[in-house]
């Protein structure tokens, strides 16, 4: 627990290399244990949900809390994953291993187009065009039926596959390696990439603009990096959402999912990686725990999601260093 | 002629509903400084409101301006719960962003709770039909084109020409020296927000007048309105203003000559070179005010 | 009885403190200067008496009322009017609707026509360009603006920070003698100035203030050498 929250807290760059590999390698062998204790596929399929949204989350952070650059079309970076592997699996034939990997890469050339046009914007606008860009991408999928479906999606998109594993009749134990393995490389493709001199620039372009610039820093390079660094998990992981459930639907555009997945990168802090990684976890489980409230429980979910917003500037992880705080001056207080 | 007449009537029609919503979300920004995702939802809510009355047997004569004072005061109590107490906050745009998304999936959600996923409609603003040369238009969507430039001159005078709408303007501009002069700043944003969501109850109406509704209906309108600020800058309210019944013609002209099947990505292919050209959009001069 | 007066105020900008347990007393006679080094909270203070900025502890009366907890707006509908620094106001309004502003509280409003004659008066400038957006005016006349919103607001107290700043020396003088003359018609001052020559001429008590306290109080009746206070200023 001590180890865990020091990560979390922890500034980029602080804690040692060989402590937080230590401290990784201890994170992903507990979850790897998780099967062992979560043996029904229930259990299993709501933690492979919490990976994905993981994975999306997390390379969110990348561009919006290191970046500091506003894509509110990050979700529509996944949306193209999904819908790039179906295509690619069911249209064009592709070996879906293939087409995992070819979705990532769909997913960062889109970004790199989006830069485009945000590249000499600013704070608000750039909202405002990432998310229009997010909107249309939806429209154009819709009104382009002939070959996506239109609303009504794609469905029975073939899977992925571990040599002549049966990834159906396994209680979900393929697909949960495969989603940790993802997750655990894009994990540390981020933290390699914060903690690198790249990183460094880019954190340096967030925080003082002319200053960055005037030192030699390429705000559209920097940019264009962050961008199509924070697309490829983000479309690997849409693909893998597609393999995994086996059909595409817009509903990935919508509105909700992007509401949440945010909330899980703003609530965990940003500016962390495993911040926003932590806050799927939570936010995942936390959602399936209150099942039993049905239409209730968006409803529970925004107003928890504002409570913690105005009490919490920092999110999640303000909320355990505070709790930390409290905890520790109690216990100093005495001596 | 045919086609003129067509490109026209399509652009007012659209180009009112655009110009409806994007007024109400430049006057949160342009006041506040914070983007207001639940503005779509304003709509929706107003429209099921407008509704409701109706069903209560009220005439829509009474019902609708009820409606438009009740969504007027969701928005001020939004602005109070959501976006007042986080003023100050060093990442203030992007934390109200999720906080309004946040309310807006609450009413949202609460609106499918007690009014349930059946679409409804509302009674036109004026019933029938009538042919402008040779087409057929409802007398609806005449009424929608007519009353809009009304409420918009309306509320052109009352931020030109009144003491309340003065004071808008100065809080846009300077919040401190708005202080310094005796300016109730809080009530001055819960004012703009309450504007801005009555501005969308409209709206609502108006669509609901000719369309079904559904506790999503805003969703789309909330996208037009974000694409015509973006186009008309933000920064004003005669930017969007302008740029509203622009898009709506493109979109009639575009629909007309190429199907709607091409006109969202023709919408969009414009907008980039708009932006690539005039970032803060084509409408809008330096700096943040009303006007 | 102090028509203003500051006991033990200490206030700041996040962890930062800037003021450390400041206390001071402005008369109701006669005016009073501050005067300092940059940055050693000045304006702070005087945010701090307008109530923009709430102090962790300490309190302010204004006319024998404790207003420190008060917000801004309910202070200037006490008639403590504050003129902050640096001209910014709004740029985009016109000076006849700085002047409408100005007059916007309650207490300012039947004074509305009076008052506007006064302004006119003392800036028959401001009369010229009426209908000119303040972002197009110079920075004297932006000035102008700034003190005669203050006016229309029918000051008890007016407190004016760095109201010279910036100015060419031609200008400065003529602002000079508007703030003289406004004091003559009988409205208290507060200022805060880096001239002292304005400042000696202008008020009979001084406060030097230095890393956020008040180093020196100069009081009415004593006579102060100007080297004296040169040396206050540059320390010892
Ligand atoms: N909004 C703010 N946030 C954080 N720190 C601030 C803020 N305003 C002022 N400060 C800091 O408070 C200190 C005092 O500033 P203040 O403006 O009160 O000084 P001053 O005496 O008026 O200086 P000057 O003569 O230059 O106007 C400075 O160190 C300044 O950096
Ligand atoms: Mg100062």
């Amino acid at each position: 627990m001590t180890d865990m929250n020091k990560r979390v807290s922890g500034a980029p760059g602080r804690t040692s290399w060989q402590r937080e590999a230590v401290g990784f390698v201890l994170g992903l062998a507990v979850l790897a244990m998780l099967p062992l204790v979560f043996t029904d596929s229930y259990s299993r399929h709501i933690l492979i949900m919490a990976f994905i949204y993981a994975m999306v989350a997390s390379n969110w952070d990348l561009s919006l809390g290191y970046g500091g650059v506003f894509n509110f079309g990050h979700l529509a970076l996944f949306g193209i994953g999904v819908y790039a592997y179906a295509l690619l699996t069911k249209l064009a034939g592709m070996d879906p291993w293939v087409a995992l990997v070819a979705s990532g890469v769909v997913a960062t050339l889109a970004a790199v187009i989006v830069t485009i046009p945000i590249l000499r914007l600013k704070g608000i606008y750039i909202i405002l065009v990432t998310f229009g860009f997010a909107q249309l991408v939806m429209q154009i999928i819709i009104s382009q039926s002939d070959i996506t479906g239109g609303t009504q999606g794609i469905v029975r998109i073939p899977g992925l596959y571990i040599f002549d594993h049966n990834m159906v009749r396994d209680g979900k134990i393929g697909y949960f390696g495969i989603a940790l393995t993802l997750l655990a490389l894009s994990t540390i493709f981020l933290r390699v990439l914060v903690r690198s001199r790249i990183g460094a620039s880019i954190v340096a372009l967030r925080d003082n603009e002319e200053y960055a610039i005037s030192r030699g820093v390429s705000l559209v390079r920097q940019r264009m990096i962050t961008l199509a660094a924070s697309a490829f998990f983000t479309g690997v992981a849409g693909a893998f959402y597609a393999a995994y459930q086996r059909n595409a639907s817009i509903d990935v555009f919508g509105m909700s999912l992007a509401t949440i997945v945010l909330s899980m990168v703003l609530l965990g802090g940003t500016g962390t990686i495993y911040g926003a990684v932590i806050a799927s976890f939570v936010l995942t489980v936390f959602a399936e725990a209150m099942a039993d409230f049905g239409a209730w429980r968006p409803m529970i979910t925004a107003v928890l999601i504002i409570l913690v917003m105005l009490v919490y500037p920092s999110g999640l992880v303000g909320m355990i260093q505070a709790a930390w705080g409290g905890l520790g001056g109690r216990l100093r207080r005495p001596t | 002629m045919g086609a003129l007449a067509e490109i026209l009537f399509g652009g007012l029609f659209q180009g009112s509903l655009y110009a409806m919503m994007a007024v109400g979300l430049a006057l949160v920004w342009t006041t506040i400084g914070v983007f207001n995702f639940s503005h779509g939802v304003f709509m929706m809510l107003g429209a099921y409101l407008a509704w409701q009355l109706v069903a209560f047997g009220l005439h829509p004569a009474i019902a609708f301006p009820l409606a438009i004072l009740a969504t007027a005061g969701v928005g001020w109590l939004l602005q109070a719960t959501v976006v007042r107490p986080l003023i100050g906050r060093a990442n203030l745009v992007l934390v109200v962003v999720i906080t309004t998304l946040a309310a807006g999936s609450l009413i949202e959600n609460g609106v499918l709770t007690i009014w349930g996923p059946r679409s409804k409609q509302l009674p036109p603003l004026l019933a029938g039909n009538t042919m402008i040369g040779s087409i057929g238009v409802s007398l609806h969507q005449i009424a929608i084109i007519v009353v809009t430039p009304l409420i918009l001159w309306a509320l052109w005078m009352f931020l030109t020409r009144t003491r309340i709408g003065l004071a808008l303007r100065a809080v846009a501009q300077n919040e401190d020296a708005s202080q310094l002069v005796g300016l109730n700043v809080t009530a001055l944003y819960g004012l703009a927000f309450a504007i801005a969501a009555a501005l969308a109850c409209i709206a609502g109406i108006f669509m609901g007048g000719y369309r079904f509704m559904s506790p999503v209906m805003g969703a789309d309108p909330l996208l037009k309105a974000l694409i015509v600020v973006v186009f008309g800058g933000i920064s004003s309210i005669s930017g969007p203003i302008f740029a509203a019944y622009l898009i709506g013609f493109f979109e009639a002209a575009c629909s007309y000559y190429f199907g709607l099947y091409w006109t969202p990505a023709l919408l969009f292919a414009v907008l980039i070179l708009t932006l690539m050209v005039r970032p803060e959009g084509i409408f809008t001069s330096r700096g943040r005010g009303l006007a | 009885m102090p028509i203003l007066s500051v006991e033990g105020v200490t206030a700041g900008y996040g962890r930062v403190t800037v003021l450390n347990d400041v206390s001071l007393e402005a008369g109701r006679h006669g005016n009073v200067g501050f005067f300092g080094p940059n940055g050693h909270g000045k304006t702070t203070l005087l945010r701090v008496i307008s109530g923009l900025l709430k102090p962790r502890s300490g309190r302010i009366f204004f006319d024998g009322e404790d207003i420190t907890a008060r917000s801004a707006r309910a202070i200037v509908g006490t008639g403590l009017i504050h003129v902050p620094q640096g001209n910014r106001l709004f740029p985009d309004l016109t000076i006849a609707d700085c002047m409408a502003l100005g007059a916007y509280s309650a207490r300012a409003r039947p004074h509305e026509a009076e008052n506007r004659e006064k302004v006119i008066e003392l800036f028959p400038k401001l009369a010229e360009r009426w209908r000119q957006r303040v972002r197009t005016l110079s920075g004297g006349e932006r000035q102008m603006v700034s003190i005669g919103t203050a006016l229309m607001s029918h000051p008890r107290l007016l407190i004016l920070d760095e109201p010279t700043l910036g100015l060419a020396p031609k200008i400065k003088d003529e602002l000079c003698a508007s703030v003289l003359d406004i004091s003559k018609g009988g409205v208290p001052l507060i200022v805060v100035e880096q001239d002292i020559e304005f400042l000696l001429e202008l008020s009979s008590q001084l406060y030097l203030i230095n890393h956020g306290t008040v180093a020196t109080e100069i009081k009415p009746g004593e006579s102060i050498a100007h080297s004296e206070i040169m040396s206050m200023y540059f320390g010892h």
